[in-house]
């Protein structure tokens, strides 16, 4: 078996360049270490031995300013949500959210609570959303993937919708933080 | 031991109510005038130095909040339950953190999660769980949680089928598993 089809002419610079840069953000996601929810437990097994997710090349930063993924890892307070907002726009462009568990998506078993948000992607913009109550650590590994696989598409472009649309965001925002003393996001 | 505690506390309060008793635990009722004086007699005479947790009930069909004082004697390995009633309307509870500064936190929570005021709190006022609350308070019987959860973080849509992959296609857009492709196959 051999190729018979002519090679493909690489396209303009620019879109070549893109590419490897995609590549290359998709195959070093760094985490911020920050835990909402019960869904964080789940993380500690993905850092460690066993399931190891540094094979992948992701890893724990400390700090927002050195992460790109901001993982939301369940239920969120209002009280947090507000940290969380701040976290978010300290990390730099690019980043990516991961929602865990059905509280991000609709409100899981907490729809009713009267402190806790029910669906995330009207407060910040969710890239992959992870399925469970609570997601094993290899459905995290999976979303990894589905995340990587979109970075490498060029799709996961959250962030580009936040700055677009951070009117729509911060009107959500203030209507259920009641004390809003946030500084204006500046780029 | 358990049996020396109640005997000295029925000589001093002789009011009191035995709720349940056992070999390292005792909960008594007082009446509410009598219930900051009984957990001060428990610390200073007693030995029960260490505050576990104030907590508070909502019995709304007898329009009183119960206050529960839970005091530990560590040395005894003994656990003492001070409760009493106070009235439901402008409860006032007299505060006790020039006695343990831990009661100020407690203290603090109650009054925002059940509006039961404690003159005499240094902190009593500020902002704790509940940023910028401005509704009634929570934990009480008569706060409609699911409305306000409605009205304040939106309505929530019905699910309109159970089958996963259908709900993991209408969210991801994509979804096909290896074992979808064997099924085929077998066929
Ligand atoms: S989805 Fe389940 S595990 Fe995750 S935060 Fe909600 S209740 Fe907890």
């Amino acid at each position: 078996m051999y190729c018979n089809q002519p090679p493909k002419k690489p396209g303009d610079k620019k879109e070549v360049l893109q590419k490897i840069t995609n590549m290359a953000r998709a195959n070093s996601l760094w985490v911020t270490a920050y835990g909402t929810g019960c869904g964080s437990i789940e993380l500690r097994p993905l850092g460690t031995s066993r399931f190891d997710m540094e094979r992948f090349g992701i890893a724990m930063r400390p700090t927002p300013r050195q992460a790109d993924v901001l993982i939301i890892s369940g239920y969120l307070a209002t009280k947090t949500l507000k940290r969380v907002i701040r976290v978010y726009e300290q990390i730099q462009d690019p980043k990516y959210i991961m929602a865990l568990g059905s509280c991000t998506i609709n409100g899981g078993m907490y729809f009713d609570s009267y402190n806790t948000l029910n669906v995330l992607d009207k407060y910040l913009p969710v890239d992959v959303y992870v399925m469970g109550c609570m997601p094993r650590p290899e459905a995290i590994i999976d979303g990894f993937s589905l995340l990587m696989k979109k970075i490498k598409e060029g799709r996961a472009v959250g962030w580009k919708h936040y700055r677009e649309n951070l009117d729509y965001y911060r009107e959500n925002q203030k209507q259920i933080i009641k004390n809003w003393d946030l500084p204006d996001y500046n780029w | 031991m358990i049996d020396k505690v109640k005997k000295e506390l029925e000589i001093r309060f002789p009011l009191l109510k035995l709720v349940r008793e056992q070999h390292n635990y005792l909960h008594i009722k007082v009446d509410k005038a009598a219930a900051a004086d009984a957990v001060l007699t428990a610390k200073t005479s007693l030995g029960f130095t260490t505050l576990q947790l104030i907590s508070a009930v909502d019995r709304i069909e007898n329009g009183a909040f119960q206050l529960t004082w839970i005091l530990e004697n560590y040395d005894e390995q003994e656990i003492l339950l001070i409760s009493a009633y106070f009235p439901r309307k402008n409860c006032v509870v007299p505060s006790l953190s020039q006695i343990w500064p831990a009661a100020s936190a407690f203290e603090r929570e109650l009054f925002e999660m059940f509006g039961i005021s404690f003159p005499g709190n240094p902190r009593e006022g500020e902002d704790f769980l509940l940023e910028g609350w401005k509704d009634m308070p929570p934990m009480r019987r008569d706060f409609e949680t699911e409305e306000y959860a409605r009205r304040t973080f939106g309505e929530r849509q019905p699910r309109e089928h159970t089958d996963p992959r259908q709900y993991i296609g209408d969210v991801v857009g994509e979804w096909n598993t290896p074992m979808g492709r064997n099924r085929e196959e077998e066929k």
